[in-house]
């Protein structure tokens, strides 16, 4: 039944839209005549505007960058690898809801962190989120909130600090972790250890004695992130990347 | 069989709702919704307006390596070492089928989103696929090039052809019943110059070549995109960046949406906001990319070449050294710049001692072409009437020369359409291909 519909809705919308390509009606429209230029030199916007953004603290440049490029070369030789071998051998409802279980544990410190910020109607958010999801999704396996319309938000403690203002200070680009900053660092360890503290269906105490679910956790993370080293294709990615990592926590801080 | 449902229900409402409404107006109106070149080329085409295409699981591929230039092994500074080996991709179905090459724009690798976007698209539709870097993409220049200097059509496209002869013979197994070629932007350009390569040689014996929104004269094109970033911002306090601005409109978008999330669609419900930007903050924006493609080639062409005009011979580079001073000379030197301070007396030095930078604009564009294009019946362009790219006279001419095998459509920007349903059908009937279902 739906497959000749949508070859009758593809005909329709070729239909009407086959007059339109035969060419050759169509002058060309100027469109650089909309703009309006200047040479003057402080309209060299591009130019200052990116050496504004190499501007940034990076006091231990040196050392970020020889673990940008061992964190570049563990992803291609270790981490991808065997994320491709997870992908292969678990089946995908299983594989989503791992994704899921512990995109539901991570709700815990989004709701410390959203009460610290006095984000009152976030917490509860991610509170009626956790909830749904730990008991009508089975422990987090099936993400139901995000089926009736709770889409998941993410707050952490860097945020917090970051919303009272402490600046994000020196970048840091962590072995395995990648790109943050001593703020941002300062404020992974704190989730984790909360995390650990309030021990949500009791994962992190179990998690200790078993130390499996730690590797399942990395996989998952790796799995989930979709970060490439390589992928903006330019010897200066390690500048792009840090340019992008510090605003992209700047915009998340404000929303 | 959900999602097709869904998919057709978008197509039905966009059908309704959306598209008509211009259908209105004028029945041959061209249903491709953004009017704005500016905004088009940045945008693209809404999911809903998109073909089907299959998914990414759905698709037997892999990325291959070749060594093709062994002699820089020890003499690239060791942070090259990513792209020491020449990669591209290869996507290959079942059974016997045409196999498609692809070439990329500038700067792009082979797994750029409009690569993704055009082997999806012919997979699709049963051809094998083969994606290629272009010749000015960071990877091409150190891996695949040997004078690492590209803007000279006829040798990038040159080596272009020696990279799609070595994959063929790599993959001698793959049953292949004809071999197609196409690319978009300045990969459409050189397509048109493998194209014309290969009817003299006749190594691979291309069927059909399409080139999407080549530039027609490669210096306007570039002197376009360089005049892209000299427009001028009025409402920018002095002082502050456009970057900055552009952040800041970004976050009052997403504070009163009350929530943060980047991705496509957002783009299209950001531009209908009151933080919408302005043709010239649009334009800014192309030319931004651009500048910093332009940077990575004068870069990287400079170092490979020991030009010294960024990077000193003689200075070590490793893992740990900062190249963000190299990056600031290479950024403040546009393509322009680049063309008469690098490819201009490389150029002349290689192939015309006193050769004029016309002459060199005349033998790297498609003026070199005219005749063979002229009678190359197996051969098509797809362009915009309002492509940023172009300038007075260029459609009058790619007119001339092909009649009929011009496929032109009334807006899209630069590659703004061609994802757009009707482009997309277009493509596939030239290449007398089925629609994906």
């Amino acid at each position: 039944m739906r497959r000749p519909m949508n070859r009758l809705l593809l005909a329709s919308a070729l239909l009407l839209a086959l007059p339109l390509a035969s060419a050759q009606q169509y002058e060309f429209t100027r469109p650089l005549e909309r703009l309006t230029f200047s040479d003057e030199l402080e309209q060299y916007q591009f130019e200052r505007a990116t050496l504004g953004a190499l501007k940034v603290s990076d006091p231990l440049e040196q050392l970020n960058r020889r673990i940008y490029h061992f964190n570049y070369k563990f992803d291609q030789h270790v981490f991808l690898p065997t994320v491709r071998t997870y992908r292969k051998v678990t089946p995908r409802p299983l594989r989503s809801g791992i994704s899921n279980a512990y995109a539901n544990l991570k709700e815990v410190p989004t709701i410390a962190n959203s009460l610290l910020q006095l984000k009152g109607k976030r917490a509860m958010h991610s509170t009626a989120r956790l909830l749904f999801n730990s008991i009508f999704g089975v422990a987090g396996l099936w993400d139901v909130a995000s089926k009736m319309g709770l889409e998941p938000v993410k707050e952490d403690f860097g945020q917090t600090l970051g919303h009272y203002g402490v600046p994000p200070g020196p970048y840091l680009m962590l072995p395995f972790l990648g790109p943050s900053s001593l703020r941002d660092t300062g404020g992974l360890v704190t989730d984790f250890l909360l995390e650990r503290d309030i021990n949500w269906l009791d994962y992190p105490e179990t998690s200790r004695r078993q130390p499996a679910l730690y590797g399942l956790e990395v996989i998952d993370t790796r799995h989930t992130t979709e970060l490439r080293y390589g992928q903006l294709n330019s010897p200066f990615e390690y500048e792009k990347i840090r340019y992008i990592y510090i605003k992209a926590r700047e915009l998340q801080i404000r929303d | 069989m959900p999602m097709k449902a869904g998919q057709a229900l978008r197509v039905l409402a966009c059908l309704l709702f959306l598209c008509a409404l211009p259908g209105l107006v004028a029945a041959k109106d061209y249903g491709y919704p953004l009017a704005n070149p500016f905004e088009a080329t940045i945008a693209g085409t809404p999911g809903p307006l998109m073909p089907q295409l299959p998914a990414t699981r759905d698709i037997k591929q892999k990325d291959y390596s070749f060594n093709l230039r062994p002699e820089r092994e020890h003499g690239l500074p060791a942070n090259f070492w990513a792209v020491k080996r020449f990669k591209y991709r290869l996507a290959r179905q079942k059974h016997e089928a045409p196999l498609i090459f692809i070439i990329a724009g500038t700067g792009a690798r082979y797994d750029a989103s409009g690569m993704e976007y055009l082997k999806k698209l012919f997979y699709g539709a049963g051809f094998h696929v083969v994606q290629l870097s272009s010749p000015t993409s960071y990877d091409f220049m150190v891996s695949a090039s040997k004078h690492a200097t590209p803007g000279y059509s006829p040798l990038d496209a040159a080596e272009l052809y020696a990279v799609m002869q070595r994959i063929r013979q790599r993959h001698d197994d793959l049953p292949v019943s004809d071999w197609h070629l196409t690319g978009y932007s300045l990969g459409a350009l050189e397509a048109a110059f493998v194209s014309e390569m290969d009817s003299q040689q006749q190594a691979i014996g291309f069927s059909r070549t399409l080139l999407i929104n080549p530039p027609v004269n490669l210096h306007t094109s570039v002197s376009n995109l360089d005049r892209m970033a000299r427009v001028r911002l009025d409402d920018l306090p002095l002082g502050e960046s456009f970057y900055q601005s552009l952040f800041d409109r970004l976050a009052r978008f997403f504070e009163r949406k009350g929530r943060f999330d980047l991705n496509e669609a957002m783009l299209f419900e950001f531009q209908q906001s009151r933080e919408r930007l302005n043709d010239e903050q649009l334009a800014l924006l192309i030319a931004s990319v651009f500048r910093f493609a332009s940077a990575d080639i004068n870069f990287v062409s400079d170092l490979i070449n020991r030009r010294g005009l960024i990077t000193q011979p003689g200075v070590r580079i490793n893992d740990g050294t900062s190249l963000t001073p190299y990056f600031e000379l290479a950024m403040l030197c546009d393509f322009n710049c680049y063309l008469r301070d690098q490819l201009l007396p490389f150029w002349q030095k290689r192939y015309q001692p006193d050769g004029s930078l016309e002459q060199l604009i005349h033998a790297t564009s498609l003026y070199a072409l005219a005749d063979y294009l002229r009678q190359a019946d197996n051969l098509a362009v797809m362009h915009n009437a309002d492509d940023i790219i172009l300038g007075e006279g260029d459609l009058e001419y790619l007119d001339g020369l092909l009649g009929s095998r011009l496929m032109l459509y009334p807006r899209g920007g630069h590659l703004g359409n061609m994802q757009f349903t009707t482009n997309a059908a277009d493509m596939l009937e030239f290449f007398h291909a089925q629609t994906y279902e």
